[in-house]
């Protein structure tokens, strides 16, 4: 079981992380998390334009057997997908925090960050 | 995402009870699968392994390899006695006369009203019967086999020593390979649904060329169960040369359904007859069983909605419970559904109506509200030869 978890990111206790550039942040799922779905065959993405609010379903993962929600980290509006995950879903698996992002959002409150995990509180929760 | 979760969809069983319920039965070789790596599940009162490595790489294992599966969540009786052939082709499908010594024969327990209690395998052993119904129907075929026997005056007993057997399955192209090593017996000599008593690894059981994955295979009714363990490291040593796994029960659903193998819990859900299953192939007509009468209702009447094999021509993997649409109007809906590891799509059994069933026809099946179109195939949705040609 692999188990990375990266410093510059922020973290939810669902198993989502968030990259802020700017005032924007990527948004995918740890290394953790990939490990206990293993093989992901399927990514249903939003529309990008789409608002979401914090908590709210963002996308859904699918493995050979399971079907999971994913949650968004913050508020705000999609701007982009990880289209090559359409064709790639594994890309998750091999890249979690890399290749194998979800979505963009355009944070809509900033303040919504502090409220997250850093590194070390997900740490210990895992 | 709630890891909590994940692989909670997996099965859906009837006699489903929470774990945090009951304690869940354990395997008696539970410590082995964890020093295996497994993650466990739980499945009809049963704490089983669902995986070791991950579903798809488990599931091309027995496709193109073999795989050894503890399957000792399913059920064994033993049916003995002066009528226990007479008490079997009253409480089945089949006419057990017709089933010699040394076979098996898969068949389905019916109820009067001709749904389907179990679908499962009897052998006949010599002067006795096993049967091995589905996990967590132990004690519902025992107590309804006893009560016909009295109710219909024939002398036979039925006994539940389920918890007196480990089974194990040996599945995949290589899986004779990998058992002859371990046995004097010619396993060439069992023939397809063949049984009989044998020793592997010099551990006595009964062996049956039988299996739930489409593929060349056995399976091993062990007792006492304290020498199974011994088997099955001595059988992952025999395989080592042709790299066998330790196989969960996610890729044995996957195997399966690949293969549109029925699974009780799924496909008898909510009362279904085997002819709405499409089991009138095992169907013996020519005796008299329980649920015989309603049957022969049911095939005059022909109006019943009947199992469907849909494979989806698009991307969207269909689940339990999806429903099936034609032209945004509701035809039925799947009972089994997933990823097929062999083919990279989503595939689908569900009761569908007579009338939208024709071969070809594209219906849509409705996954989170978005429909995803697929197309009514002949089972099975993985041909014999496909790991030859893949």
């Amino acid at each position: 079981m692999s188990d990375d978890v990266r410093d510059d990111l922020k973290y939810t206790e669902s198993h989502e992380w968030l990259k802020v550039e700017g005032n924007k942040a990527k948004v995918g799922i740890t290394d953790h998390a990939q490990s206990e779905l293993t093989d992901i065959v399927f990514v249903e993405f939003p529309e990008v334009g789409k608002t979401v609010k914090k908590g709210e379903e963002l996308c859904v993962v699918e493995s050979v057997k399971s079907v999971s929600e994913i949650y968004a980290p913050v508020s705000g509006k999609i701007v982009d997908i990880n289209k090559k995950l359409e064709d790639e879903p594994e890309t998750i698996n091999s890249s979690p925090y890399d290749d194998g992002w979800l979505v963009e959002i355009e944070i809509e409150n900033r303040s919504e960050i502090d409220d997250l995990l850093n590194a070390d509180s997900y740490k210990k929760m895992i | 995402m709630h890891l909590l979760n994940v692989f909670v969809e997996i099965f859906y069983y009837k006699n489903h009870i929470p774990a945090s319920i009951i304690m869940a039965l354990k395997s008696p070789l539970h410590d082995l699968h964890k020093e295996l790596g497994a993650r466990f599940t739980e499945f009809a009162g049963f704490e089983m392994p669902i995986q070791y490595t991950s579903i798809k790489d488990e599931h091309l294992t027995v496709r193109k390899s073999v795989g050894i599966f503890d399957v000792s969540h399913m059920s064994n009786i033993w049916i003995t006695g002066e009528e226990a052939e007479e008490l079997i082709s009253l409480t089945t499908v089949e006419d057990a006369s017709k089933i010699a010594d040394g076979k098996s024969q898969y068949t389905a327990i019916l109820r009067e009203d001709g749904t389907v209690i179990d679908d499962t395998i009897f052998m006949h052993l010599g002067e006795k019967y096993m049967m091995i119904p589905n996990a967590g129907m132990a004690e519902t075929a025992t107590k309804w086999l006893n009560d016909k026997a009295i109710e219909h005056n024939i002398c036979a007993t039925v006994e539940n020593v389920s918890r007196d057997y480990v089974i194990i399955a040996v599945q995949g192209p290589k899986s004779r390979d990998t058992l002859q090593k371990l046995t004097k017996t010619d396993l060439k000599t069992v023939d397809f649904f063949g049984c009989r008593y044998i020793k592997i690894a010099g551990v006595d059981c009964i062996i049956s060329h039988t299996g739930y994955t489409g593929e060349l295979g056995f399976e091993l009714q062990i007792t006492p169960t304290s020498v199974a363990e011994k088997a099955f490291r001595k059988i992952l040593e025999a395989g080592e040369e042709f790299k066998i796994k330790p196989i969960g029960l996610g890729a044995r659903d996957t195997l399966r359904l690949e293969k549109c193998f029925i699974l009780a819990g799924n496909e008898f859900e909510n009362g279904r007859t085997p002819l709405e299953a499409t089991m009138s192939w095992v169907i013996n007509w020519d005796h008299n069983f329980i649920g015989k009468e309603a049957l022969l209702k049911q095939k005059e009447k022909g109006d019943y909605e009947r199992l469907t094999c849909l494979k989806c021509i698009e991307k969207g993997i269909p689940r339990h419970g999806c429903e099936i649409q034609k032209d945004g109007k509701k035809v039925g809906k799947v009972t089994s559904g997933t990823l097929s590891p062999c083919l990279n799509i989503g595939i689908a059994m569900g009761y569908v109506k007579p009338e939208f069933r024709g071969k070809d026809t594209i219906l849509e099946i409705i996954v989170r509200d978005k429909p995803v179109k697929a197309k009514i195939v002949k089972p099975p949705f993985v041909p014999k030869d496909w790991a030859q040609q893949n």
